[in-house]
């Protein structure tokens, strides 16, 4: 390894973050080296968001930070300082659960949910940008999340649908 | 055929709502209190030998809670087939691949647990290894274990007709050589699991498996545990698709640390450990010649199979055979020659993954018989249907389609495709093509051998006949079985789908041979369908007693009782339920009695309600060495057209449209099916065009990761058209049987008919990437 | 997968950036998007004991520009330039350059400066932004300097960067009237994709249906930086563009690269797209030329 030796063992500083995940704020003491996906996952305990394979590759830890969706596993949470972050949970409310994911569960969209939510966040993020997408513009807006079992064609229908029950503006469902 | 009230719709299925809030809980979102976590050490050689290994450095860092090598674990061998029982948890004389698991550590903290590991000693004597068939074929070639010399792993020799006599008949004979490249599965969720020994010596294992019950009898037998002591849970999983098919070093070592520890131990593989421990689909080295009449007939097939195995057998005992058995159908094909080697190297064990050691093997004989039906001048489709076997014929390695809508898969995609406007007339770049292929629905026999029973279910009702409780080993993986088997139990009983709950893949349950070789819908769907038929019976004739009215003359439709002649009083049942329920502020009030109140008053009579249903499939096949492998209760079989556009300056392949028509039988849920052939294509695309495992010559995989090991994103799949063909299986619940694997068979080939025809090359290796289609289009120009 | 330990800054002006960065020397790395340097620490590649994040530092995120010339921050994210209607309209090559970045999701956090510094010759920036002859600024201690991007990537991860500097923009002329570029890259899918070969060529007529009067042809992925192809822009300058001419300069530029055997490709294969992208960019380039 170059650049420093890293092996030393003594204890990094902690720093002190405070940003708001599904609308609610979070203050806590983090490592440097701990990513927003770690932080998500084993110390909020929102394990919604996924591991698929922690290294930037496949989607499955897509969250929505600051209104973009974004690859979790290569973000340091230190970096989420001040951000709000969506996650999956966040996208249902008192109401129900939204109806992009509504329009999932309707279209056989889901077949082992590992991608699921990294799916239906990045659906999100392009319905809030762009509530009438073509189809190519949906499979461009999915093209960092990787799928197994659906072969992407019944996902691509659910979102299509999605846009159009989702066009019309809710104050509720738009993140800015 | 009467309209069923539950089956052959789209209904959501019973697990999509929480996967779609995040709330499906997978095996890394679970945590147990004073869980320790686990990292497994592994061979950075690809043949060497074990010289002394030194743990006491670890065991001494603080955190540290235990570290075992294959002195704690023992040398119990074990693998998939009893046959081939060829390895130990950890290696103990030899490694045989990079990548090959040597000791374990628990530890308070992952970081803790890596960092012992790089404490852990071990000396080696790094020793010759060989990284292909070629290489471990030849003479004196490194030995990777002393009982298989030569390093031949299996061989199977199999003749059906005479195929050197059928040859002489033939007016066409033509010989190709296919190879394939080593795949990985890529499911989305690496393999994890949480082993909890508790104090009275039981063993729980969360993992993410698809064969529970398989997990469960590998590490008793491994670990001297009874089997009566071990549990396996599978949570939700995150895809299988075969690897995950069978008890791996990472949940034998989280037990056995569990066990050391007495704390529960969570142990993952990373995205490169899940390259390293592979167990997904081999290399196959094919030569077929073929031989057939001018008229088209086909007379004969000799088949020569080469597999690069890797340094365990895993499922390959059974690859070996499937990669000959495949082709006896889905073309009337009287003589039949198969001989297949498989070959073991340094590199990590391949096993099964969707479609077994048949996707190869159809992809180049699907090629094949495209370049055969051109020469003899016929168009590919009639080529097929000409040789097309119908439901009732049996192959000539006996295989029985009880049910085979072959054709009408066949005609289903080429006018969906509007093939009769396209073949032949496309501009050049442009392709069409089609293939046909066929998969078991259920291997007819466990891998143990066994006399076991291959689904058991149970059916309990709650109490007050709410809710209809299916308990099963099965394993839902993504592909949707619980959803099946609620709609089966719904429809067999009765009762509304919203009021059946599916309780799943837990050994504790039931046993269920898990979700491999596409058995579930088949299999365990007859077992809940006796299990839900047995709660009706018992049901009625309780109502039958209170009533005093025929049990014959009753049925239970959409959770109401319904009489088939006169007006019924129910009214004591109905008062007598009320009277159960005080406070409740919902009594029924229908004027149709109710299945819960029904329900509940056979519990008051006969105590706790529950059903059960088995399922094991008649002895199949022939007599015939390795008849076993191929058999099955039924068989589904898949027709698809491909359209292609080629880049003929770079080779780069896009695939334009794709069809697909299966029979599965009948479709219980038909979303889920569909979902499952649109699976299958979008695995074999990748398969065709772009995926391929890569070694460097030391043994290392240079691509260990999802960005260099490539598989379809969501711009390389084309919109895909499916078309459910329902042959109606006698030998299947309600006439259901396969589509998780049968689809996948034509992909491959079908896409390479359309290159051949967008471009007039013929490529025999995978995968088609723009360098290897260039390289042929360019060889082509200069010939 | 962990990442190693380190320490982390995060400092909030360009004085504190560069000074942290000085005095850290070879034990620090700057942190823009990570998604670059922490792949490169999750797989133990390196791990440096501090780690300096350039996100506070706000004025790095500006796009501006003045008498045409644009300024990228060297924040600005790839998917930034990709939606920027001003980017397109001048600068279609990097807009599709930046558009085929990895996916949406890297492009959300691929910073342009990154993209720059990371200097992996397969880069999707690099080769547009030396086509438009982009010029890149430096702040350092001492103050700034200016240096043209062609001169700044020395070698796979390494640049004309020294400890304690900070690459903060990134400066693009506008075009000249009768320009016109483009970029395309070739890969086995068609997202999350490390390009197999890149090009991006850069032609000025001098008048409608005049001569090439300037020309850059960049390859990338075929050599340890994104190259020139001076044959190739030789053979076009002062010529009247044809097809016959791109092709003649698709073939010397093919013979300008430098590609390797490597387990993504081979050497063969690569030159001889280089050819193929460079005649297809040329022809695209010539489109656009004429509509501006």
């Amino acid at each position: 390894m170059d650049l420093g030796d890293a092996s030393e063992k003594e204890n990094t500083m902690k720093q002190l973050i405070t940003l708001a995940v599904n609308n609610q704020e979070y203050e806590l003491a983090v490592e440097p080296n701990l990513t927003l996906l770690d932080l998500l996952r084993y110390h909020l305990e929102l394990t919604g968001t996924k591991k698929g394979c922690d290294e930037g590759d496949c989607g499955a830890c897509t969250v929505i930070m600051n209104g973009k969706p974004v690859s979790s596993c290569l973000v340091l949470a230190v970096q989420a300082n001040g951000k709000e972050i969506l996650t999956i949970e966040g996208m249902e409310t008192e109401e129900g659960i939204h109806p992009i994911q509504q329009a999932f569960v309707d279209n056989g969209a889901i077949q082992c949910g590992y991608c699921t939510p990294g799916m239906i966040l990045s659906a999100k993020a392009l319905l809030d940008r762009n509530p009438h997408p073509s189809e190519e513009e949906i499979r461009t807006a999915i093209s960092g999340n990787l799928c197994r079992c659906t072969g992407y064609q019944k996902i691509v229908e659910a979102i299509e649908e999605a846009s159009v029950k989702t066009s019309k503006p809710s104050p509720r469902s738009s993140q800015r | 055929m009467n309209e069923c009230a539950v089956l052959n719709k789209r209904l959501p299925r019973v697990d999509a709502p929480d996967k779609a809030r995040g709330r499906a809980a997978y095996v890394d979102d679970m945590r147990l209190p004073a869980m320790l976590y686990g990292a497994i050490l592994q061979s950075p050689f690809a043949h060497a030998k074990i010289l002394n290994i030194d743990t006491s450095a670890a065991k001494k860092l603080p955190g540290v809670k235990a570290v075992v090598t294959a002195q704690d674990a023992g040398l119990v061998k074990y693998g998939v087939s009893p046959a081939r029982y060829d390895e130990t948890l950890y290696c103990h004389q030899k490694v045989r691949y990079l990548g090959d698991e040597i000791a374990a550590v628990a530890a308070v903290d992952l970081e803790t647990a890596l960092e012992a590991l790089g404490l852990i000693n071990v000396e080696y004597e790094e020793l010759p290894a060989v990284l292909t068939v070629e290489d471990a074929l030849a003479e004196g070639a490194p030995l990777l274990h002393e009982e298989f010399p030569g390093n031949l792993c299996a061989e199977v020799h199999q003749e059906f007709g005479n195929v050197e006599e059928a040859f002489k008949e033939c007016d066409l004979i033509r010989t190709d050589r296919f190879v394939n490249k080593r795949q990985d599965a890529a499911f989305l969720e690496p393999h994890v699991c949480i082993a909890d020994y508790d104090s009275s010596g039981y063993l729980t294992l969360h993992t993410s498996t698809q064969v529970p019950h398989y997990v469960m009898r590998t590490v008793a037998m491994v670990l001297g545990i009874p089997v009566g002591k071990v549990r396996v849970v599978k949570p939700y999983v995150g895809g299988g698709f075969g690897p995950k098919c069978e008890a791996t070093p990472l949940e034998m070592s989280a037990s056995l640390l569990s066990m050391k520890t007495g704390r529960p131990v969570k142990m993952n593989y990373s995205r490169e450990q899940v390259f390293l421990h592979s167990r997904a689909r081999h290399q196959f080295i094919h030569e077929m010649t073929t031989g057939v009449k001018k008229d088209g007939t086909l007379v004969a097939l000799k088949n020569t199979c080469h597999l690069d195995g890797g340094a365990y057998t895993s499922f390959g005992i059974a690859t070996v055979y499937y990669a000959g058995s495949l082709l006896g159908g889905p073309y009337r094909l009287p003589n039949m020659k198969y001989d297949g080697y498989r070959v073991y190297t340094n590199k990590p064990a391949c096993g099964a993954q969707r479609g077994h050691g048949g996707v190869a093997a159809r992809a180049a004989w699907e090629q094949q018989l495209d370049a055969i039906a051109e020469e003899l001048g016929m168009d590919p489709v009639d080529f097929r249907l000409k040789n097309i076997m119908r439901t009732g014929d049996v192959t000539c390695n006996a295989l029985d389609m009880s049910s085979l809508g072959m054709k009408e898969c066949v005609e289903a995609v080429k006018e969906r495709s509007d093939w009769v406007h396209k073949k032949g007339k496309l501009p050049r770049g442009k392709g069409i093509g089609i293939a046909c292929g066929f998969f078991v629905s259920g291997a007819g026999y466990p891998i143990y051998r066994s006399d076991t029973y291959h689904s058991t279910v149970v059916i309990k009702l709650s109490e007050d006949g709410g809710t209809i409780n299916v308990l099963t080993g099965s394993a839902e993986i993504g592909q949707g079985s619980d959803t099946t088997m609620a709609m089966i139990a719904a429809e067999a009983l009765g009762v509304r789908y919203e009021d059946v709950r599916v309780i799943s893949g837990d050994t504790d349950l039931s046993v269920d041979l898990g979700a491999y070789s596409s058995r579930q819908t088949l299999m365990t769907g007859h077992a809940t369908k006796e299990a839900a038929e047995d709660v009706r019976k018992q049901v009625l004739e309780v109502l039958s007693r209170r009533l005093d009215y025929p049990v014959d003359a009753m049925d239970i439709k959409k959770g109401l009782i319904s009489f088939k002649e006169g007006t019924v009083d129910f009214s004591e049942i109905r008062r007598q339920y009320i009277k159960e329920h005080r406070g409740w502020t919902d009594p029924p009030a229908d004027d149709k009695l109710s299945f819960k109140e029904a329900a509940r008053i056979a519990y008051l009579e006969m105590g706790t309600i529950v059903g059960t249903g088995k399922y094991k499939p008649p002895k199949l096949g022939g007599a015939y060495k390795g008849a076993a492998v191929g058999t099955s209760p039924a068989y589904g079989c898949s027709a698809q057209v491909v359209e292609v556009t080629v880049d003929l300056e770079t080779g780069k392949v896009t695939v334009d449209n794709m069809t697909d028509a299966h029979d599965c039988g009948f479709a219980i849920n038909k979303n889920s099916v569909e979902g499952q052939m649109e699976g299958s294509l979008s695995m074999g695309l990748g398969e065709a065009l772009m995926e391929e495992v890569k070694f460097d010559r030391k043994g290392r995989i240079l691509n260990a990761n999802l960005a260099e090991y490539k598989i379809a994103t969501a711009l390389d799949m084309p919109n895909i058209k499916t078309i459910i063909v329902e042959s109606h299986e006698p030998n299947g619940p309600y006439g259901a049987k396969e589509v998780g694997e049968g689809a996948i068979m034509p992909t491959i080939p079908a896409i390479l008919n359309a290159v051949y025809d967008a471009t007039g090359v013929r490529i025999n290796e995978l995968p088609l990437t723009p360098e290897r289609v260039y390289l042929a289009l360019k060889k082509k120009e200069e010939t | 997968m962990l990442l190693p330990k380190f320490e982390y800054h995060e400092p909030s002006t360009l004085e504190e950036a560069c000074e942290i960065l000085a005095e850290l020397g070879t034990k620090a790395r700057p942190l823009a998007g990570g998604t670059d340097l922490l792949v490169n620490m999750k797989k133990k590649i390196i791990a440096p004991r501090h780690v300096v994040s350039l996100g506070n530092l706000e004025a790095l995120r500006e796009i501006g520009s003045s008498n045409g010339t644009i300024r990228l921050g060297a924040l600005t994210t790839a998917a930034e330039i990709a939606e920027s209607e001003a980017v397109r309209k001048a600068f279609g090559a990097l807009c599709q350059g930046a558009s085929n970045l990895g996916s949406p999701l890297i492009r959300n956090l691929a910073t342009i400066g990154g993209n720059l510094v990371s200097a992996r010759p397969a880069a999707d920036l690099p080769p547009s932004l030396m086509a438009y002859g982009g010029r890149l600024i430096i702040r350092n201690k001492g103050g700034r300097r200016t240096i043209p991007l062609e001169n700044f990537i020395k070698g796979p991860g390494d640049t004309d960067l020294v400890s304690g500097e900070i690459l903060t923009e990134v400066e693009i002329d506008k075009p000249p009237a009768h320009s016109g570029a483009a970029y395309m890259k070739l890969g086995t899918r068609k997202a999350l994709e490390i390009s197999l070969v890149n090009v991006a060529s850069f032609i000025a007529l001098d008048g409608q249906d005049g001569v090439i009067t300037s020309a850059r042809v960049v390859l990338g992925a075929v050599g340890p930086t994104p190259l020139r192809a001076p044959s190739a822009e030789k053979i076009l300058l002062g010529e009247k563009p044809s097809d016959r001419l791109f092709e003649k300069a698709a073939q010397e530029a093919a013979g300008d690269s430098r590609p390797i055997d490597d387990f993504r490709g081979s050497a063969g294969y690569r030159r001889d797209m280089v050819a193929v992208l460079t005649r297809r960019t040329l022809a695209a380039a010539l489109e656009e030329a004429g509509k501006r």
